[in-house]
């Protein structure tokens, strides 16, 4: 019997391309079989089938061909139906297989359902055969496309990584290698400026000038980069960090510009996290010396703290400085992001980005509230050390 | 033993590096005599008083770059390094590499120290003149 | 002793020195990893990792060894003779800080691989400039190998 007007669209989808849903049966008597396929095709399924009796057909035939459905009785004469379960996990293979049985009690029925059998179906109530199939096949349909999405996201987190990998290691190197002619232009010229200041004209000078400056800049901008790519470069390091050492070596760092500007740094009990100390030096002294140098017209006061919430130390750098307005917020993590014009603030716009980029090795955020002239609150956070948290550091003022 | 006109073995392939180094040099207190060679053979062959270099005075120090064409710095260190009769002059790298591999090596061979030079002008004349001031004024220097 | 980083391991016998030289490292705050060794025995369990240093690695040697010759125990020169003969500890730099004025002992302790020799000055505050220049220039100036982990891994494959 061909089938009628009544199917619907799910079954052509869970049907084969050509419109046939392939099925195994396992089933030693011939009538019972012609029974189940002529109820499948009275639903509206286009069916072609085999049908056999011992577990080496059984196993024979889905080796050879594919089929989308298994009906399966329970007793054979020399098998139980649901062994058929064991060979197709042994094969790997995942079709959905009903039992279509004579009556064998609740008990059996569960037990065969809970060693992988899709469904149960009685022989005498086959008007339930249609539905079974019809949920099964979309069962099926939904765990292949699961499949595919999780390998399509696979695929695409590799081809991320590698491209990631690439890229800085791109950074990396040409960085590295353009430090050595970098090294020349910048001492050459400055040796010109030295030997012929006032010997050529005004205007020698200051092309000159000009010339020493974009070198030195250039270098700046090249060790920032360096510095950047590298953040991840030796995977992430779990030799614990105590934050409160972390800040004295930045603040010994930072020794020029603190004298310079009377700049008073608050810090006490920091806690112990589980980052690299060379990384973490840098991530505090990027962002003091960033609250530094955009300083108001009083000198800078710098408060460092930290709140343990869970597996984390959230931190909190609290600056008396010329702040930011609200729609920069984001902004200013960005890489070689400037907000204020060359002769206003030195910089390249480096620091900040390679402070968010060392949070989020770690797995953490950065983030920052501020308004315009009252100053800047950096939060970030980190892993806290899980062994012997040292938090003993007597209140700090420099 | 320190001596009075301290003679200096310069190697180095680049010129703008050796002008950089005489420059730093020529401004410090010491009269240091300095000479150069632009490769690792020359090199060597000034150090055994070879060829054109039979007259060559015996340097008090030797300040050695590592990318060399010809002969590179490592082999040049080997082969000072491995003969008695030179093992003893002390030898400076002083090279662009922060390689630690390169820094381990040297020191295996037998280098007596390792100096990085520094980017920036500033710092490449200080470490010059710290150069001279450790191993003239500092040290004592096998005569 | 354990993994805490040395950068400059001291072997001097003679207190009057010993307390001028960690007066001198100390103004110029290079104090802060040096350890100090009375005897040339001490000097050797200290880079070989042994006896009451056995907790200590070959991966973290000192940036810099100021050696005297005169030492009880085991001298200087055997000290340095031992170091500069096993690739474990070869690439450790070592300056010979002595009062010896002999000239075939500079000579020779240069042969025998000494990174560099300095003679100790009569004069107190010479001692403590030469000192203070000696720890400026190993210490700063210098590159010290940082890890010999490296390099044995290497000669070990050669």
């Amino acid at each position: 019997m061909t089938g009628t007007a009544t199917r619907t669209a799910s079954e052509a989808d869970s049907s084969a391309s050509d419109g046939k849903l392939q099925v195994l049966l396992v089933e030693d008597n011939p009538a019972d079989a012609e029974l189940v396929l002529r109820e499948l095709r009275r639903e509206g399924f286009d069916v072609t089938s085999d049908t056999v009796q011992t577990i080496e057909d059984f196993t024979r035939q889905i080796r050879t061909r594919s089929y989308q459905i298994i009906l399966a009785d329970y007793n054979l004469p020399q098998w139980r139906g649901v062994e058929a379960l064991e060979v197709l996990r042994k094969e790997g293979l995942d079709i959905p297989l009903i039992l279509v049985s004579g009556a064998v009690g609740d008990v059996i029925a569960v037990e065969c359902i809970k060693q992988g059998a899709t469904d149960y179906v009685l022989k005498d109530s086959l008007a339930r055969l249609a539905i079974s199939v019809r949920r099964a096949l979309q069962e099926k349909a939904q765990r292949d496309q699961r499949q595919q999405a999780e390998q399509d996201l696979a695929r695409k987190a590799a081809e991320l990584t590698r491209s990631n990998q690439d890229l800085e290691q791109f950074a990396y190197v040409a960085s590295h290698d353009l430090q050595e002619p970098l090294r020349m232009i910048a001492a050459y010229t400055q040796l010109l400026s030295e030997r012929y200041r006032g010997k050529l004209d005004a205007q020698a000078d200051k092309y000159i000038a000009y010339a020493v400056e974009g070198a030195l800049r250039m270098q700046t901008l090249i060790r920032d980069m360096l510095a950047f790519s590298r953040v991840g470069r030796n995977g992430v390091g779990s030799d614990p960090s105590d934050c409160n050492h972390v800040v004295e070596e930045a603040l010994l760092n930072l020794k020029a510009s603190i004298n310079e500007s009377a700049a008073v740094v608050v810090y006490k009990d920091l806690p112990v996290v589980a980052a690299e100390r060379i990384q973490m030096v840098q991530l505090f002294q990027n962002l003091i010396g960033n609250a530094i140098k955009f300083r108001g017209k009083q000198a800078p006061v710098i408060r460092i703290s930290a709140q343990r919430q869970g597996l984390h130390w959230q931190f909190t750098v609290a600056d008396n400085g010329i702040g930011i307005a609200p729609e920069y917020k984001d902004l200013i993590f960005v890489i070689f992001q400037r907000l204020h014009a060359r002769d206003e603030y030195a910089g390249n716009g480096v620091g900040l980005a390679i402070c968010k980029k060392i949070v989020e090795h770690y797995g953490g955020k950065v983030w920052i509230e501020s308004e315009l002239g009252h100053g800047c609150t950096f939060y970030f956070t980190l892993p806290a050390h899980q062994a012997d948290e040292k938090v003993s550091h007597v209140p700090h003022q420099t | 033993m320190s001596p009075t006109k301290p003679e200096i073995l310069l190697v180095d392939d680049s010129p703008a590096d050796l002008d950089l180094t005489l420059e730093a040099l020529a401004s410090s207190t010491y009269q240091s005599r300095v000479n150069t060679v632009p490769d690792g053979e020359e090199a060597i062959a000034y150090l055994h008083r070879a060829g054109a270099y039979s007259n060559a005075a015996r340097p008090n120090l030797v300040i050695l770059d590592l990318n060399l064409p010809r002969k590179d710095g490592r082999v040049v260190l080997a082969d000072f390094k491995s003969d008695p009769a030179l093992r003893s002059v002390p030898v400076v790298i002083f090279t662009t590499s922060h390689s630690r591999q390169d820094i381990a090596r040297c020191y295996a061979i037998g280098a007596n120290c390792y100096v990085s030079k520094p980017g920036n002008l500033k710092d490449f004349r200080t470490a010059v003149q710290a150069i001279e001031q450790y191993w003239f004024s500092v040290a004592s220097l096998p005569d | 002793m354990n993994e805490i980083e040395v950068d400059i391991l001291l072997v001097e016998d003679n207190q009057d020195d010993m307390d001028l030289a960690l007066h001198a490292l100390r103004r110029e705050k290079l104090a802060n990893k040096i350890f100090v060794v009375r005897d040339g025995e001490e000097a050797l369990d200290f880079l070989f990792c042994r006896g009451a240093f056995s907790q200590r690695s070959f991966d973290h040697p000192p940036k810099i060894v100021l050696l005297d010759l005169k030492l009880p125990k085991v001298d200087g020169i055997e000290v340095l003779r031992q170091v500069k003969s096993d690739p474990r500890t070869r690439t450790v730099p070592v300056v010979i800080m002595t009062s010896s004025k002999e000239e075939r002992d500079v000579v020779n302790g240069y042969d025998l691989g000494a990174n560099s020799y300095i003679q100790k000055p009569v004069d107190f505050n010479q001692f403590r400039d030469t000192v203070k220049l000696a720890g400026l220039y190993w210490l700063v100036t210098n590159q010290a190998p940082s890890t010999n982990g490296v390099l044995h891994k290497q000669e070990q494959k050669a």
